[in-house]
């Protein structure tokens, strides 16, 4: 009974970790169609950024909360230098991101030395709850997830500037039409996409400490997710990320942990031949 | 990369004068290397300078360890050119990147081997690595080849000498210790790779010889970083030592997730055999209180050894930074390495590969970080002294030597 409940906690902190990571990717790609193959060093910049301000002396909260719009603004410099250019074509959208990716992954393993490096969490210790011990920063990471989801959901869905989101991707000759500046809108999207990223790095970075390949390590199942949920709504990928994120967590409990890393991959392909559009098919938000 | 702004709007061609430019530039970075450093003495001498080889994972992955395995070598190389260099010659060192990529590896060892054509290679980390760059050193190079670092054993191809701790090394002294510091109940989970299983089968060995059980034996995927289910496999099954080899970027969040379920509040302990000071900096050092490590170096043993002391104040003087001296990075075994093959040479007197490596057989120093040093005749490994340190806040305390040079035992 314990284990059980264990398992559940564990298998849904990591389930969060994964959501959170592939929100931003799947606010971009179904937003604007663009796959960022530089999304996991977005998430690499947040966690380093929380690094640079916790090292200067400061709270980790700090840093925790600076990351989100440091990494926003670096998104939209980007954006305006490099990924404008890129969305009449796709495909060179991808290796023009992963080069981008690249670039930064390999700064931020100078800047580090390549080493691995801890940064502490803001609220240290584990709880005991029904006799399971919980740790309190993973249990954060749940909550503020599900909190950044939600708001998150709201923000594309319930105000104006959703409307014009979703009216600038979904017919952009008549938005401009309509007096929406796309270019405008797909800048702050790609900066809040960004954002996003950021927030996941500086939230994850207690867990698995800073390294070079942080973010690289979660592009591969962040991919697998925006698959599995479907591109062009916003449910989808939250909903791939969830089902990723457990499955890595979760199989591990049952078969040899080699297996269940392939395994992953196995179910979410079939799952994907079976059911082309993804979890949750069609529409946009 | 010079196009712009200045080039939009006009025909997407190059004049001939640019693409010569272009060409030539590009020639130039290939043929010198983008990752070479020639570093020459700074005397001359009328005989021919002796080129010493060092091919390390100076970018990628283990760069880290890669630059410290080259600064050791930066600083051996300056001390025997500052007291005359070897048979009065002086040494050039010739550094190439490998990159943490065994195909640019190949390639860049071969430049060693057949433009450079040096005396002698050191380097690799990874045994991937080793493998992969051998036979362009030793079979086809026709090249003395040194490898540093600890790794499985079991590497006994002629030419080739190995520094580094093996299985034997790590493990005869270490656990048995562990168990009289009454580890009884082993856990041994691990990364899926040929060091971590060839390690693991000769401390399964030497746990059962000596009173403990191994409770389970388990692989993860390199970069697993979600340990839920061992860690409950662990608290479950009352395992009292986790013996673990599993490496970053898994290990950090592994220990984390341990200690979170209240392993070491219930008095469980680990043990890592290539935890160093590198490793020190991933976990807040009260998630790895009262780790236990073994190898042939620790920061600590200065306050043991005068000259390990001299060595390691010498390479702070020179490299201080984040790039440490540090055993798991192979670069106590790079200091070993270059220093017995100095003696060889001295001793064959000339840089004819059969009298090298035949004085290398037997070559003996006396200091060395961790201590003296010796070839183990026949077997190209060696023999060396070796510590056991336990993590103790953010630091290590040696808390056992061995009694003389523990034998390699491979070969």
């Amino acid at each position: 009974m314990e284990s059980a409940l264990n398992a559940i906690f564990d298998v849904l902190s990591f389930g969060a970790i994964i959501v959170l990571v592939v929100l931003g990717l799947g606010v971009i790609a179904s937003m604007m169609g663009i796959f960022n193959f530089a999304h996991g060093e977005f998430v690499l910049l947040g966690a380093y950024t929380t690094y640079l301000v916790h090292s200067a002396g400061l709270p980790v909260w700090a840093g925790m909360l600076a990351a989100p719009f440091v990494v926003a603004a670096f998104g939209l410099v980007i954006e305006r230098l490099v990924i404008r250019r890129f969305y009449a074509a796709p495909i060179a959208a991808m290796v023009g991101t992963y080069a981008l990716g690249l670039v930064i992954r390999e700064s931020v393993r100078g800047l580090i030395g390549g080493l691995y490096l801890f940064v502490p969490e803001p609220i240290v210790g584990s709880l005991s709850i029904a006799g399971v011990q919980v740790s309190q920063w993973r249990l954060a990471i749940v909550i503020i997830t599900a909190l950044v989801m939600v708001g998150s959901y709201l923000l594309l869905t319930r105000t104006s500037f959703g409307l014009r989101v979703r009216a600038a991707l979904e017919n952009p000759s008549l938005a401009r039409a309509s007096g929406i500046s796309t270019s405008a809108i797909y800048a702050i999207t790609f900066a809040f996409g960004a954002a996003l990223a950021g927030l996941a790095g500086a939230l994850v970075v207690p867990v698995f400490s800073l390294f070079a390949d942080l973010g690289i390590r979660f592009l591969i199942q962040g991919f697998l997710a925006v698959m599995l949920g479907g591109v062009g709504t916003f449910e989808g990928p939250v909903a791939g990320g969830a089902a990723i994120g457990v499955m890595s967590a979760a199989l591990p409990w049952a078969v040899a942990p080699v297996l269940a890393d392939v395994l992953v991959f196995v179910i979410a392909i079939v799952f994907v031949k079976l059911r082309p559009g993804g979890l949750i098919a069609g529409g946009r938000v | 990369m010079d196009h712009g702004n200045a080039d939009r709007g006009a025909a997407p061609t190059m004049s001939r004068r640019r693409l010569l430019q272009r060409a030539a530039w590009t020639a130039g970075a290939i043929a010198t290397g983008v990752g070479s450093w020639v570093i020459r003495p700074d005397w001359a001498s009328a005989a021919e300078p002796i080129k010493v080889g060092i091919a390390t994972d100076l970018t990628g992955a283990i760069g880290y360890a890669g630059n410290a395995n080259a600064n050791v070598a930066r600083m051996l190389v300056k001390d025997i050119n500052d007291a005359g260099g070897i048979l009065g010659r002086p040494i050039t060192l010739l550094i190439e990147d490998t990159a943490s990529n065994e195909s640019v590896a190949v390639g860049n060892v071969r430049k060693l081997i057949q433009r450079d054509k040096v005396d002698v290679v050191l380097g690799g980390i990874t045994s991937s690595m080793r493998n992969a760059i051998k036979d362009a050193i030793v079979a086809r190079g026709k090249t003395l080849y040194i490898y540093p670092e600890l790794y499985e054993g079991g590497e006994c191809t002629p030419y080739l000498f190995c520094t580094g701790p093996t299985p034997a090394q790590q493990c005869d002294e270490f656990i048995p210790w562990l168990i009289k510091n009454g580890a009884k109940r082993f856990a041994l989970p691990a990364a899926n790779y040929v060091w971590p299983h060839k390690l693991n089968e000769y401390a399964r060995k030497v746990i059962e010889r000596s009173g403990g059980e191994v409770i389970f034996e388990e692989y993860y995927p390199l970069d697993q970083v979600e340990y839920s289910a061992t860690v409950n496999k662990i608290m479950t099954n009352k395992v009292d030592m986790v013996f673990t080899t599993v490496i970053s970027p898994g290990v950090g969040p592994f220990f984390k997730q341990l200690y979170e379920a209240g392993y070491a509040k219930r008095g469980g302990k680990l043990a890592c055999v290539y935890y160093d000071e590198d490793t020190l900096n991933i976990n807040a050092p009260h998630e790895i209180e009262g780790l236990a490590s073994c190898l042939d170096y620790f920061r600590a043993v200065i306050h043991d050894d005068p000259a390990s002391a001299r060595i390691q104040a010498e390479y702070d003087k020179q490299f201080p930074g984040k790039i440490l001296l540090s055993a798991g990075s192979g670069a106590t075994g790079m200091y070993r390495g270059l220093k017995l093959w100095e003696a060889a040479v001295k001793e064959a007197g000339n840089l004819d590969r059969d009298a090298v490596a035949a004085a290398l057989d037997h070559a003996k120093i006396s200091e060395g970080p961790g201590g003296p040093a010796e070839m183990v005749p026949g077997k190209r490994h060696c023999k060396m002294k070796m510590y056991t340190a336990v993590a103790k806040g953010g630091n290590y305390d040696i808390v056992a030597r061995s009694d003389g040079l523990v034998d390699p035992k491979t070969c």
